[in-house]
């Protein structure tokens, strides 16, 4: 390579490169980190917050006074934490349930074809299509009227329905993925339509399972809007006792962020256990 | 014993038809090779002999057992899948092991059964790896485990060679052949490759549109196809058809059309009487087509070379007679024929196929 050439060809490749050596790197690593610090700041502050005395919270950026009162004083409420208790139960039996109906009902629509399929399928849609508000007035008297308004099964039952509709698609898809010859393989060797489901499919989608089961408990145990209308004093939901601590004496922004912050410790497990299985369920 | 018979088997799908009114009878450890385009519903038939497909009318019988209502796992078959269908959360040997398990086996007869069956395939060494750590041909090699494993009456291939490369499937292909002397089972094998059907079956199906075409072992196939569709699937390169005009002349008959005049005697293709005045279809084998002028029971065409195709061992020709090409194959590889040169080709008169125009049936 001529000299000329080499000093022309970094110039014509990247118009980053061309401002500086090592530009496009540099200008990558300032975006990276730009974003996430958009993130990672909310949380910061939300953490800062917390550990600040009452008369603080205002001027959280001024003054060292740095507290764990707050914590002592959420955790000293009953109703908080009965509400940890709630949130992490009905979010577990929720995944459970939910991923238990799903991964029949995607299956079905992935592996059937008939009147029940497709009666499934056009349910499913017109569920999707109405807006997830709409629906919450209406439950709120369904579960009054059956009796089971502000108990886990009030709860429950409604996110599983949300819960079906939502990933009853995605879970279709990890099945369209994977091929039906393995279960015709699996009859052939001994297996009837539900041992080869149980045994050779459903393993097969243990990967796109986890993915969802990750998504479904971080989005039942932040859920905020069903948890609101469908419950009230006797199953408190971490979220809604949150929302609490704005009342009409004020808005103790230091309890809730307290409460905050607790909230996140089992989602940032489930989230740190769980990041890879979604992103490779979600790859398949 | 387990031959499997077919009666009068239909299958639809809606208004479509997927195999009309199929009756055969494969005798015990014979291999019987389904061969079509596709579409033509040779997988269909398979899965229903399977169980995988109902069928819509008819029976079929394994081990002169009618099987029509039994489930797949009761009816004492296994199959090879084209993709080769292996549990890809399982090891190999839990992969052999898995049908033996399902029959509740004991464990030490599993493990015997396992291993001998790793031996006769040579994939003893691979038995803890997982299906997606192996190569394609490894990976079919475990497929074929997974079926001698449980000694069943019936093996079912469907299309098992046409994901490897044309190599590995050329040494599949003997190892199938291989292991059919040393357990020998009534096999049904589909497939869409002449090639395959010629080399593996006994007997050959040919079936087009859901229709069973002929049936018979490969040579009687290659000389007597009873159709103008089983002379030009089976063989290759494909037969060449031209159509030609009959008509009467004393003592034979005279074919022709534009660049084509052939003579043939009365006593030899007295079939052609009945089509005197309409037209035929003649179909020419390209290896059996020679250079060189005509000799005593031969007839000759001549035309102009526009292509040479250069093998090594043989060159095949593309040569223009009248409006058509013909292929012409066996041609000496050191022989320089350039485009445009006119030739005489001849043909022996026994090679010589004739077909209805119009129904494309033979004419014998």
């Amino acid at each position: 390579m001529s000299t000329i050439e080499a000093i022309q060809a970094p110039r014509s490749r990247y118009f980053f490169e061309a401002l500086a050596p090592g530009g496009r790197r540099a200008f990558f690593l300032l975006g990276t980190v730009a974003t996430c610090l958009l993130f990672a700041f909310p949380v910061f502050w939300l953490v800062l917050t917390s550990l600040r005395p009452g008369y603080a919270v205002y001027y959280v950026h001024r003054g060292s006074d740095f507290t764990l009162d707050n914590f002592r004083e959420v955790l000293s409420q009953e109703i908080v934490l009965k509400a940890l208790w709630n949130s992490f139960a009905i979010a577990t039996l929720a995944t459970v349930l939910s991923l238990g109906v799903t991964a029949t009902s995607g299956y079905m629509l992935s592996r059937f074809r008939g009147t029940i399929p497709t009666a499934w399928f056009g349910a499913i849609y017109v569920f999707r299509c109405v807006p997830y508000v709409s629906w919450v007035l209406p439950l709120y008297f369904v579960t009054r009227a059956m009796g089971i308004f502000d108990t886990y099964w009030g709860l429950l039952l409604p996110h599983v329905a949300v819960h079906i509709c939502f990933f009853s698609w995605i879970m279709k898809g990890f099945f369209d993925g994977i091929d039906p010859s393995m279960e015709y393989a699996a009859m052939i060797d001994g297996c009837s339509r539900w041992g080869a489901f149980l045994r050779v499919a459903l393993p097969a989608a243990v990967p796109g399972l986890t993915a969802l089961a990750v998504l479904c408990w971080l989005y039942t145990w932040n859920e905020f809007l069903f948890a609101l209308i469908l419950t009230a004093q006797n199953t408190p939901i971490l979220t809604v006792v949150m929302a609490q601590f704005v009342h009409e004496l004020g808005m103790e922004w230091h309890l809730m962020s307290a409460t905050a912050v607790l909230a996140l410790g089992p989602a940032l497990i489930v989230t740190i256990f769980g990041q890879k299985y979604v992103i490779r369920g979600l790859k398949i | 014993m387990a031959e499997v018979i077919l009666t009068n088997v239909r299958k639809t799908y809606g208004a479509v038809v997927a195999v009309e009114d199929l009756s055969l009878s494969i005798a015990d450890h014979e291999f019987v090779v389904f061969v079509g385009p596709s579409g033509c519903g040779k997988s269909t038939t398979l899965r229903m002999i399977a169980g995988l497909e109902d069928t819509t009318r008819g029976t079929i019988s394994i081990g002169s057992r009618v099987v029509n209502g039994l489930q797949p796992k009761d009816r004492d078959i296994a199959m090879v899948f084209q993709n080769y269908a292996l549990y890809q959360h399982m090891s190999v040997y839990d992969n052999l092991a898995f049908g033996l398990r399902n029959r509740r086996v004991p464990a030490a007869q599993i493990d015997a059964a396992v291993r001998h069956a790793a031996r006769t395939l040579s994939i003893e060494t691979l038995l803890e790896r997982r299906p997606r750590q192996l190569s394609g041909g490894q990976q079919q090699r475990v497929a074929l485990g997974r079926c001698i494993v449980r000694n069943p009456k019936v093996f079912l291939f469907d299309e098992p060679l046409s994901n490897l490369d044309a190599q590995l499937r050329g040494q599949m292909r003997l190892e199938i052949k291989e292991l059919r002397q040393r357990v020998p089972t009534t096999s049904v094998f589909v497939t869409h490759d002449q090639v395959e059907a010629m080399t593996l079956g006994d007997r050959i199906v040919v079936m087009k549109d859901g229709l069973m075409q002929q049936v018979g072992s490969p040579l009687e196939l290659y000389r007597r196809p009873v159709n103008r569709f089983v002379a030009s699937f089976i063989g290759s390169p494909a037969m060449n058809f031209f159509d030609v005009h009959v008509t009467a002349v004393p003592m034979g008959f005279r074919l022709s059309a534009d660049g084509i005049d052939l003579e043939l005697p009365q006593r030899r293709f007295a079939g052609l009487g009945a089509h005197a005045g309409r037209a035929v279809t003649i179909g020419v084998r390209p290896q059996h087509l020679r250079l060189g002028c005509t000799q005593v029971d031969q007839v000759g065409l001549s035309g102009q070379v526009m292509v040479t195709e250069q093998l090594g061992d043989e060159q095949v020709l593309a040569v223009r007679v009248g409006a058509g090409d013909i292929r012409v194959a066996g041609i000496d590889p050191e022989l320089s024929l350039p485009t445009g040169t006119r030739i005489n080709v001849a043909v022996p008169m026994d090679n010589l196929h004739l077909f209805d125009a119009a129904s494309g049936v033979a004419i014998r």
